[in-house]
Order: structure tokens, then C-alpha cells, then sequence
């Protein structure tokens, strides 16, 4: 049995075998060969897996995967919980998604419950369905959400896509290396923060001015001098920001994340590798570095990440007896149990009568179909107060524009582009 | 004088083809259309280029979990490249390109951005951790 750089526990090496079936099996030789890229010695054992998966972003060969891998009855073994899906099939048809894909997506929702997953849809998973604690080794499959526990919970994952994600949630165990790992998780970047923080898209800019030079999945920025506690949204917005930008996995907040109450404790007792310093000018820099270009017809969205209940609030009050304006689309995306809340307290009723299209289960940017869907509305501009969406959805070529959350309903409300 | 690169890590099989020289980092999801293989963020460094049967030099990566699925993807399409090889890595790119089986190299040892161009012939031998330049572009 080649084991490459591991060294497997009996029972891990009687899943090799294939004592455990041929999906286990399977699910640990792929394992071990990612792993040993990374010079693993050892598997850990996991509590939770958190699994990617979409039409959009597997396409039929990785849809055919899945069902060889169902074929082979592969079974969680953990609680495994699913990212959120390429569509809203109450809306798939009003956008012009493709009927066949909205068939196979379907299809692969089926395929994850039968393998026990439990399809939440959603990329907040830290905030509506499982918070590991302290030093707890997860799998979890979305930057958004590792980067969150490593940061926030201090839980221990690195990012797991796909069919790493999948085998993690086979075997209850992955590779530890990277974040799994102590030294991995000492801070590399000090960071001066010498502003104030007063929107969620101000944490997201702070992601994009330290992650976007410093791209290094294995860099842990540490941030001194904030000011006020942090809400669990500001969090997520840093978070999938520096994931985004700088394809990183962790940041220490001194005094406020669990593993760092100093900066010593942060930095473990290295020096920095590196120094910066954000001022307010820094912060202004960046929403002033965006360009509108000429349209007649344009997007605000709030997405990427989903809409936290409180987001949702937020939104509802500033579009409270407002109109979303001609040529202005407004999309806010939110999981199931947030819907539900939302639409209890009344919050979906206002974002409806102002004309804000709420999506379920999605996020905007992994829309199967987006390009064609943008050329078929003529959208130009993209505006978000998500810094990680005006990133992540370029490929699809808008033109996006970071602005404050109360900044993209004026834009909404007004049509005008400030 | 032939020019060969050693490399940190490794995964996969030896393979020959087209370098395509990318000049900042990459993720499939922002940067590729995953429909063609054909690079379509505006105003990316290989803008236009596909990825197609290339080698792809990458000095860093973007995000993104989306590489886990879509290097498959893409060889199901048939738009995939012959292989990788990049500066700095995350697991993801080494998830996907495992998943997909396609080569896949991480941490140049001297600037592969310096000593390969686009168009150049290269050799990816991941068992000797070495990238060799076989033939310079014309």
C-alpha cells in the first residue's frame, strides 16, 4: 500500500484495504496523495465537513463523479453540511437558467442526501448551522467558512474543496497539514490598523488592501488597533475579503480572536515578516478606486457572502418605503432558515414592496448561467458592499464597484452612480 | 545551455507542452471561463488565452474553492491544460488537479516568470521536481 508521506493508524490502513468499502477507500488513496503534496504524516480526525458542490462548478464530469462515488454507497461519517447552490429553482426559470442544469442540479442535491449530507445551501454554515470550538479539527470546504474558523472559533481546517471536502466526510478524517498544524497558524503580517471601521464593506475593503498583495494562502496577517468590538458580520466580511483577495485561511485580531490576546501570542513568538499600516486615507483609497462605465442598466447586490439575519434587517430598514429605481436590479441572497426568519419579522415583506429580489440557498457570484444571464439583462455596473463579490464574479466581466451598504440602496433607490 | 527549474512539491505524471506564462495570481472562478478555457477576466495578464493543452505558469493564487471542481471540469469539456506550475499554492489547486489527474508543481527554486516565456516548449517531470525548457518560442 503506498501511503506516501503518512503514517496510518491500523484502522486507517484497513480503510486503504478496503475493510470499510470501496467509496472509503477510495476517499483515503485521493487523500493521501494530496497530502503527501503537502508532506502530511499523519491523518486527523474530524467532527464536521462542510461540502462544495454545484452544477455550475462541477459540470457533468463532476456530477458523474458523485455518482460513481454514490454508486459505491459512499456515506458521511460526520455531520456534513453543504455551500450554498448555483440556483434558486423558485427563480431559475424568471432568470433564464438552463432547464437541463436546473434537472441535474437536482440531481445532485439528491445524490448529497442520500450520502447523509444535510443540504443547507448556505456558505454561513459559522453562523446558522455548526461553531467548532477551540482547537476542534473540521473539514470545511468554502474560503468563507474556513478562513472563519480558524480566525474566529480558533477551530483547525484548511480549505477543502470539493472532492476533498467529500473524502474528508467519508473517512471523518483528513490530512493535517497547513491549519491543521501549530506553526502554520502563527501570524506572518503585522497590521497597524489606524482607522475607524464603520461598515461592513470597510472590513471588506481592509481584506482587499492586506490580501491583494500579499497573495499566500499560508500568510496570517495580524491586526492591532481595533477600536470596537467586531459583530460576527464585520468578521465574515474580513474573512471571505482576505480569503478572496489573498487566498488566505486566517488573521488573528489582537484582544478580540481566541489565539491571539496578544501580539506576541499572535505572532508566536516570531517576528513579523512583514509590517503595515491602514489609515483612513488608505480605507477612502479604495472605494475611490473603482470606475463606473457608461449603462443604462445596472445591479446592486447583496451577496457573497449570504445575508446574515441582521444583514437582512439592516436592509430592510434602509429600503423601508423606498423603490429600487428603473434600470436598477436588486439582489439580496440568504439561506433557508434565514428566509424563514426573515419573512416571519417581516423583513422579506419590505425588501419585496421595494422591489429587491431575494435569492435562497444561492449566492449571486456561482449563478449558473451568469454570463449570459448579465449580456441577456444588459447589466454594466455591479455594485456590492461585498468586496469579496466585486473580486469573485469578474470572470463574468461586470464592472464592479465597492460601495457601504447604506451607499448601494441610495445607488438602488436613486439610479444614480456615486 | 538548457534551463531547468527545480521545484518544491510535486504530484502526477510527466508531461510535455506549450507554456502559457501567466504574470499574476489565477483562480478559475474569477479568472476563466469555464465554458471555452479561455481566460475572460478583463484586463488579467493572459486575457484571451486559453488554457488548453498549455503549461501554466502561475506565479500565485486567488481565492477560491472553485479549482477543486473545475480542472475536471474542464477536462470534461476538453479544454484542460497539460499541467501546472506554481510559485505559491493553496490546497485547492493541488485538490483539483489531483482529482483531475493533471500535473501539478508548486514553488519554483529560481524565477520560472525570468526564465520561461509563453509559447516556449516545456517538460514537467514531477518525480525529478524539475521543469526543463525544451525548445524556446521563435
Amino acid at each position: 500500500m503506498d501511503t506516501g508521506t503518512l503514517q496510518l493508524t491500523s484502522e486507517e490502513q484497513a480503510m486503504l484495504r478496503g475493510e470499510q468499502g470501496p467509496a472509503v477507500q477510495q476517499a483515503l488513496q485521493y487523500q493521501i496523495e494530496v497530502g503527501t503534496f503537502f508532506g502530511a504524516r499523519r491523518m486527523v480526525p474530524i467532527t464536521n465537513a462542510h461540502f462544495m458542490g454545484d452544477i455550475e462548478v462541477m459540470g457533468d464530469a463532476g456530477l458523474a463523479h458523485l455518482q460513481d462515488m454514490a454508486g459505491l454507497h459512499a456515506q458521511c461519517r460526520v455531520d456534513t453540511s453543504t455551500n450554498a447552490r448555483c440556483m434558486d429553482f423558485a427563480a431559475a426559470q424568471c432568470l433564464g437558467q438552463d432547464p437541463g442544469e436546473v434537472e441535474k442540479e437536482r440531481k445532485v442535491i439528491q445524490i448529497l442526501r442520500d450520502m447523509r449530507m444535510v443540504t443547507t445551501d448556505t456558505c454561513i454554515n459559522y453562523q446558522t448551522v455548526y461553531q467548532p470550538k477551540l482547537g476542534e479539527h473540521v473539514a470545511w470546504g468554502d474560503t468563507g467558512t474556513v478562513i472563519y474558523a480558524n480566525s474566529v472559533f480558533g477551530a483547525r481546517t484548511n480549505f477543502e474543496s470539493g472532492n476533498a471536502g467529500l473524502s474528508a466526510a467519508l473517512t471523518g478524517r483528513t490530512p493535517a497539514y497547513g491549519f491543521h498544524l501549530d506553526e502554520c497558524r502563527r501570524g506572518s503580517i503585522a497590521v497597524d490598523l489606524r482607522t475607524e471601521l464603520t461598515d461592513t464593506a470597510d472590513w471588506g475593503a481592509i481584506g482587499r488592501i492586506v490580501g491583494h498583495p500579499n497573495q499566500d494562502y499560508f500568510a496570517v496577517p495580524v491586526i492591532e488597533g481595533v477600536r470596537d468590538m467586531p459583530s460576527s458580520d464585520s468578521l465574515k466580511h474580513l474573512g471571505c475579503s482576505l480569503a478572496s483577495y489573498g487566498s488566505m485561511a486566517m488573521y488573528h485580531i489582537v484582544g478580540v480572536t481566541p489565539e491571539a490576546p496578544t501580539a506576541r501570542a499572535a505572532f508566536g513568538g516570531r517576528e513579523p515578516q512583514q509590517r503595515m499600516t491602514i489609515t483612513r486615507d488608505d480605507l477612502e483609497a479604495v472605494y475611490q478606486s473603482y470606475r463606473y462605465v457608461p449603462g443604462a442598466n445596472n445591479v446592486v447586490v447583496f451577496s457573497g457572502p449570504q445575508q446574515s439575519l441582521l444583514e437582512m434587517r439592516t436592509l430592510a430598514e434602509l429600503f423601508a418605503g423606498r423603490k429600487v429605481a428603473d434600470g436598477m436590479r436588486v439582489f439580496v441572497t440568504t439561506n433557508h432558515s434565514i428566509l424563514a426568519d426573515a419573512r416571519r419579522l417581516g423583513y422579506a415583506d419590505t425588501l419585496a414592496e421595494a422591489g429587491v429580489t431575494i435569492l435562497e440557498g444561492v449566492c449571486f457570484y456561482i449563478l449558473q448561467r451568469l454570463s449570459r444571464i448579465r449580456e441577456e439583462n444588459g447589466w454594466t455596473n455591479l455594485v456590492s458592499n461585498s468586496a469579496k463579490i466585486v473580486n469573485t464574479i469578474t470572470a463574468h466581466r461586470f464592472n464592479t464597484v465597492l460601495r457601504r451598504t447604506r451607499d448601494c440602496v441610495d445607488i438602488a433607490c436613486t439610479g444614480e452612480l456615486a | 545551455m538548457t534551463t531547468r527549474i527545480e521545484v518544491e512539491r510535486a504530484w502526477g505524471q510527466a508531461a510535455t507542452g506549450e507554456a502559457l506564462v501567466m504574470r499574476e495570481g489565477f483562480s478559475p472562478r474569477y479568472d476563466l471561463d469555464r465554458t471555452t478555457g479561455i481566460i475572460s477576466r478583463i484586463g488579467h495578464s493572459a486575457e484571451g488565452a486559453t488554457l488548453k493543452d498549455k503549461i501554466v505558469f502561475i506565479p500565485t493564487v486567488k481565492g477560491g474553492v472553485a479549482g477543486g471542481w473545475a480542472f475536471l471540469d474542464i477536462l470534461g469539456k476538453g479544454y484542460a491544460p497539460a499541467g501546472f506550475v506554481f510559485g505559491r499554492i493553496n490546497p485547492v489547486m493541488v485538490q483539483g488537479a489531483v482529482l483531475a489527474r493533471l500535473p501539478i508543481m508548486s514553488g519554483w527554486k529560481s524565477d520560472a516568470l525570468a526564465l520561461v516565456r509563453s509559447g516556449d516548449i516545456v517538460r514537467l517531470d514531477p518525480r525529478a521536481m524539475t521543469v526543463e525548457v525544451l525548445e524556446r518560442k521563435g
